[in-house]
């Protein structure tokens, strides 16, 4: 048993090594852009998330703005901007992990439904507008009025430590 | 002379078509993002357009002869029928995505084969085909959820097909889910991340611990189940709590059919997921029942089983690492007498960041130890290093192989020493 445990000991150390060295940023990390905004329907009851908080949402780890209220997420198809920022910032994935990451979730079934794509800003604005619950992610640049935009860690878009960018 | 040319000239041109075959993929994706911003650029400028003709529209008509208008009429109508034909496709689209339709089934497939060769005496080597595996979800109103899992596993007389999980889910809120069917057993992490999936695993094969169709813990449970978040701010808590039949007559199985002992069992699941260490996870796990084994003379003994199990994961990919422990505790109800035998297993897995992040190292150690004096596990006794590599073929497709070395005690006869190595290969895919 004694090896046993030194075995278990040098698999626990060799993790923490391979964390720290490797650390490599990928040339999404070193992008920067214009700030993402998160724009909610307008009766959903949040006006400021943190960023674990908008994780949890985006991982499926909440799933109900309240009892009454299901959260409906929307992701833009890839390739889009406001994509790349939600799957570097907030998910920290690549896209197939992303893609292998809602397969296993409703897999687990910890989801019924993945995320709705959408493929234009047009379509997202109108589907946030139409569906209660609804939360999606756009260039702060495009925000129009008739949606909620959500503060960040307290920040809102242009904010100079605003985390979504 | 000249077959040596055609050979380097072949060579040449097979290289340069490799060469060649990642860059059209940069080239599209880079076209797709050009497409798509200049659609939103499109789209901005109609924005601007029709916030322009909005304004201006009043005025014009106003300022307009009645008959002039009449007469534009026409016009007019032709014109913003285009406009609205322009608008169908998106309009239509943001209709299909905005309706939700109950039920509404959604099909995934799982599936793998895989080859094994191994030098422990009288066995042979070969390919077989692993599990097919089809899961079933679907929303059957805004709270209500039926999520099920069929396998369909080769033998040697044939093919059978097990109900894995067939479960129907209302969502109350986040805090509190209740769900009736067949479950996999929430002890530990790897029964209930994984389930059957080969393809989201990154081994070739579950742990020994969790082995299905093993007997070290429960893999399937049939009852009810409660579970949700726990308010707990950024130490991300969450619980689940159900009760059920417990083991069957065999008691690698389930009783499906209704409850062999008249017994319920029970089982508790706390974990956190911390929201400053985004990755990390860790929890306990306590499992009860009684066991009714039933001997060759058809003589019924029974035990109190206590299951007590923790585990700690960290699962971004680059470090992966899973570990977990358990302890099974056994008491003869008639005598008294208990053992505890643990079983636990460590893996390291690390996804490298070169060729586009498709290779996954990695290693497992397992180890089972049962005492002499267990009486209802038999043949357990393990301890087995796998080293192993995962490809990624595509983002639905792996390729893995591993080699394994076991010492199973059990196996011990005069003339083999219980030491068991091979090579396994596996293709993985979801469908």
């Amino acid at each position: 048993m004694n090896a046993t445990y030194k075995r278990f000991v040098a698999i626990l150390g060799a993790t923490f090594w391979l964390s720290t060295i490797f650390q490599w940023p990928s040339a999404a990390q070193t992008a920067r852009g214009a700030d993402i905004a998160v724009v909610v329907h307008p009766d959903t009851p949040v006006d400021d998330l943190s960023l674990a908080e908008v994780r949890k949402v985006l991982l499926g780890e909440r799933q109900y703005w309240n009892s009454k209220l299901p959260v409906v997420l929307l992701i833009r198809a890839p390739v889009a901007r406001e994509r790349d920022v939600v799957l570097r910032v907030i998910y920290q994935m690549t896209e197939t992990q992303f893609k292998q990451f809602w397969v296993a979730k409703i897999f687990r079934a910890e989801a019924a439904t993945p995320p709705k794509i959408v493929y234009s800003n047009d379509m997202q604005y109108e589907l946030v507008a139409a569906m209660p619950g609804a939360i999606a992610f756009v260039d702060a640049r495009n925000v129009r009025p008739g949606l909620k935009v959500l503060r960040v860690d307290g920040h809102l878009p242009g904010d100079r430590d605003y985390p979504l960018r | 002379m000249n077959r040596q040319l055609l050979v380097i000239l072949l060579s040449f041109l097979a290289a340069g078509s490799a060469w060649g075959r990642s860059s059209p993929a940069d080239d599209q994706a880079e076209q797709v993002k050009a497409l798509l911003e200049r659609v939103e650029r499109l789209e901005q400028r109609v924005a601007e357009l029709e916030a322009k003709q909005g304004a201006s529209a009043t005025p014009l008509l106003t300022a307009a002869e009645k008959t002039t208008a009449q007469k534009s009429e026409p016009q007019g109508a032709t014109a913003s029928t285009a406009q609205a034909h322009d608008h169908m496709p998106q309009e239509q689209a943001v209709a299909q995505q905005a309706e939700v339709h109950y039920p509404s089934l959604q099909v995934r497939g799982f599936a793998d084969m895989d080859f094994s060769a191994t030098d422990e005496p009288r066995t042979t080597s070969g390919f077989n085909l692993g599990q097919l595996d089809l899961h079933l979800a679907s929303p059957l109103s805004r709270k209500i959820s039926y999520f099920g899992e069929m396998t369909f596993n080769a033998h040697p007389n044939g093919y059978t097909v097990e109900v894995e999980r067939s479960i129907i889910r209302y969502d109350y809120n986040d805090y509190f889910k209740l769900s009736f069917g067949r479950y996999h057993t929430p002890i530990g992490y790897w029964n209930t991340a994984f389930h059957h999936g080969a393809w989201l695993e990154t081994t070739i094969d579950r742990p020994e611990i969790v082995k299905v169709g093993g007997t070290f813990i429960p893999v399937h449970f049939v009852g009810f189940l409660a579970e949700g978040n726990i308010p707990s701010g950024g130490a991300g808590l969450s619980y689940s709590f159900g009760v059920g039949n417990g083991r069957g007559e065999i008691i690698s199985r389930p009783g499906d059919a209704g409850d062999f002992n008249n017994n319920r069992a029970w089982v508790a699941n706390v974990f956190a997921r911390p929201v400053k260490l985004y990755g990390l996870q860790f929890g306990a796990s306590v499992y009860r029942d009684k066991i009714t084994v039933v001997n060759a003379a058809m003589i019924k003994t029974d035990y109190r089983e206590w299951i007590t199990s923790a585990h700690v994961v960290w699962t971004k990919g680059a470090p992966e690492f899973l570990a977990e422990i358990a302890n099974v505790n056994h008491r003869q109800v008639l005598t008294n007498r208990t053992s505890n035998s643990q079983g636990f297993y460590t893996q390291l897995g690390y996804r490298l960041p070169w060729f586009e992040n498709t290779l996954k190292p990695y290693y497992r150690f397992e180890y089972i130890h049962t005492p002499r004096g267990e009486a209802v596990f038999s043949d357990l006794d393990l301890v087995e290093s796998i080293v192993g590599l995962r490809y990624d073929i595509s983002s639905y497709a792996a390729f893995k192989s591993e080699y394994r070395h076991a010492n199973r005690n059990v196996l011990q006869t005069p003339s083999f020493n219980g030491i068991v190595n091979g090579l396994f290969l596996q293709t993985s895919f979801t469908f």
